[in-house]
């Protein structure tokens, strides 16, 4: 029963490719705050109103820190849209982001009014699911970062399994728990919620109900997107996973930031994640 | 307050400007047509092209190492065939001069690339990539050998009379010994350098940061390396060089102008900022205005070496 669900994941995904393209805007603009959340999390404002009027949920951005040395812009996904937080309409965006290295690490260090310059919206965004189909949110730690925009866009409440290593990389733990219809949490140390991998209440909600009914969106490391893959798929799960890479451009020209997918010609295709993602159907990946 | 002439002449090739894009940096050209008006460039080079389409390298294929970045793409593209049908067409639709950048595994390879770009309309000329670091059919081997170098260069030279412009490796002992090579063997112009083979460890994990274990380097901390075998080959050879390694400002373009390159590509400097390069050829008018300097051309050269001692 693969073929009529994953063939309706990639026509959906085919529509979304070939909508009108959005112009691509490159601003500088100054950081309105960088709160930190704890174990290396934090949460960088930023205003763009044109930016924040095209953006849609899981497309990101290239930031960059002028004369701070380091080189290339790094990609975020917009995590917080105008209303997505807070009720305003003052162009407020919002990234998500943990310090995993010299980009993030100076990116940590900005205070309030720090020059930024950025890139976008870039990538596809995800495909909403339709009304009265269950959104399931899975999410591994700072994957979680495009799950609120994305929260506040979808007309059924979604489902969030939200999993981490531990208790401080879930940085957004109280925020879904009051926005989502229902939040399912496992950390590998046990420290909050179930002690685990997030695949097995995953399992364990998928248990019994049809897989018509509801639609699995992921975002976190490459095993657990995987592990997602493999799952859905072999069981005719409609599945859009967000997938990450380092890049060096954001829009297609690098091509630094490829993953392998299966190819028309039954071979292995290079697909750029900037620009034919990050979104793309599960079933698309040859990992 | 003089409005400099910024014209210049490399392979017969007449830019309005001297500020081109490097292969591999700027696409096929439209995927920029958000961030800047083609119109303001001297010109562009395509990404590499092949005559048969090719996927490129495993990931992972970027990371950034201090003021650079290596990448090891693996030269994927569409193939000629797609470049002339599909993106050729809308580029004749600006006014900037189009270079095709050629690339093959086998002499044979590149010899058919070069035919099937011969005489295409709104194509200005050929760049010969025989330096890319990253594949096994990259034509490394062409970059590095100059027996093989010379061989190439001739044979393709009989296959085009499209201006012909050889990429040199900087990953040479002597680049100057390249150089007389490429020329003598038909070369209209040099561009020079392509990235130096370089490599990044994830010490955590103990394995090469990119799949393919090394990579090319680009970039500012290249840009001394390439201005120092700009001055080195334009001791060597007469024929024109563009100059390429770095640039991110005026500034920059200025010292491979005085070094001895008649023009230069802008790189790594389009992903950072996609207008890069628009933004350097308004710089590089202004640099000139605002020092009196009425042409462009009378930088190339104009390195002035004080006696020692």
């Amino acid at each position: 029963m693969t073929g009529a669900y994953a063939s309706t994941a990639a026509q959906e995904f085919l529509q979304r490719a070939i909508l009108p393209k959005i112009m691509i805007l490159d601003k500088t603009v100054a950081v309105v705050s960088n709160e930190a959340l704890g174990n290396g999390n934090f949460l960088l404002t930023f205003a763009e109103p044109e930016m924040a009027a095209e953006m849609v949920p899981g497309q990101f951005f290239m930031i960059g820190m002028p004369g701070s040395g380091i080189l290339l812009r790094r990609p975020f996904s917009v995590c917080g849209l105008p209303g997505t937080f807070e009720n305003d309409s003052s162009g407020i965006l919002q990234v998500l982001y943990k310090v995993m290295g010299q980009g993030t690490g100076v990116l940590a260090g900005l205070g309030d009014g720090a020059p930024l310059t950025v890139l976008g919206p870039l990538g596809n965004g995800f495909t909403l699911p339709q009304p009265g189909v269950t959104p399931v949110f899975v999410a591994g730690g700072i994957g979680s970062a495009p799950f609120p925009a994305l929260t506040k866009a979808c007309s059924t409440p979604p489902v969030m399994l939200y999993g981490a290593r531990s208790a401080g990389d879930l940085p957004l733990l109280d925020w879904f728990r009051s926005h989502c219809g229902e939040t399912l949490v496992a950390t590998e140390d046990g420290s909050v919620g179930e002690k685990g991998l997030v695949t097995a209440p995953l399992l364990r909600w998928m248990e019994g109900r049809d897989p018509a009914t509801y639609a699995l969106i992921a975002c976190g490391p490459d095993p657990m997107l995987r592990a997602i893959r493999n799952i859905a798929v072999p069981a005719g799960i409609r599945c859009q996973l967000s997938l990450e890479a380092h890049m060096a451009c954001g829009f297609g020209v690098c091509i630094g930031c490829v993953v392998p997918t299966h190819g028309e010609d039954g071979e292995v295709d290079y697909t750029r994640i900037c620009v034919d993602g990050p979104v793309l159907p599960a079933e698309k990946l040859a990992w | 307050m003089v409005t400099p002439d910024m014209t210049t002449t490399v392979a017969g090739i007449e830019f309005k400007n001297p500020v081109l894009t490097a292969s591999g940096t700027f696409g096929y050209g439209l995927e920029f047509t958000d961030f800047l008006d083609l119109d303001r460039l001297g010109g562009l080079v395509t990404k590499g092209l092949s005559a048969a389409p090719r996927k490129g390298n495993p990931p992972a294929r970027v990371v950034e190492t201090p003021a650079g970045m290596l990448n090891a793409i693996g030269l994927q593209n569409i193939g000629v065939p797609s470049f002339l049908a599909d993106k050729l067409p809308k580029l004749r639709e600006y006014d900037t001069k189009v270079i095709a950048n050629v690339f093959g595994a086998t002499e044979a390879a590149y010899v058919e690339a070069c035919r099937m770009l011969d005489g295409a309309e709104g194509l200005a000329g050929i760049e010969l990539n025989v330096s890319c670091p990253n594949t096994e059919e990259g034509g490394m081997i062409f970059g590095v050998d100059p027996a093989a170098l010379g061989h190439v260069t001739r044979l393709c030279r009989k296959e085009t009379k499209l201006p012909l412009i050889v990429k040199l490796s900087p990953n040479v002992t002597d680049i100057r010994l390249m150089a007389r090579c490429a020329r003598d063997a038909g070369a209209d112009a040099l561009s020079l350098v392509n990235t130096f083979v370089g490599m990044a460890i994830d010490v955590e994990r103990r394995r090469p940061v990119l799949a393919n274990v090394c990579g090319g380097l680009s970039g500012p901390a290249i840009r001394p390396l390439a201005v120092w075998l700009t001055w080195q080959v334009r001791q060597a050879v007469e024929i024109p060089i563009i100059g390429i390694g770095g640039i991110m400002s005026a500034r920059d373009v200025v010292e491979f102008l005085l070094a001895g390159a008649s023009a230069v590509q802008v790189g790594t400097a389009s992903f950072v900022t996609p207008s890069a390069s628009a933004d350097i050829v308004t710089e590089l008018s202004n640099w000139l205005s605002e020092r009196n300097i009425a042409s462009v051309r009378e930088l190339i050269g104009g390195l002035e070496v004080p006696p020692r001692g």
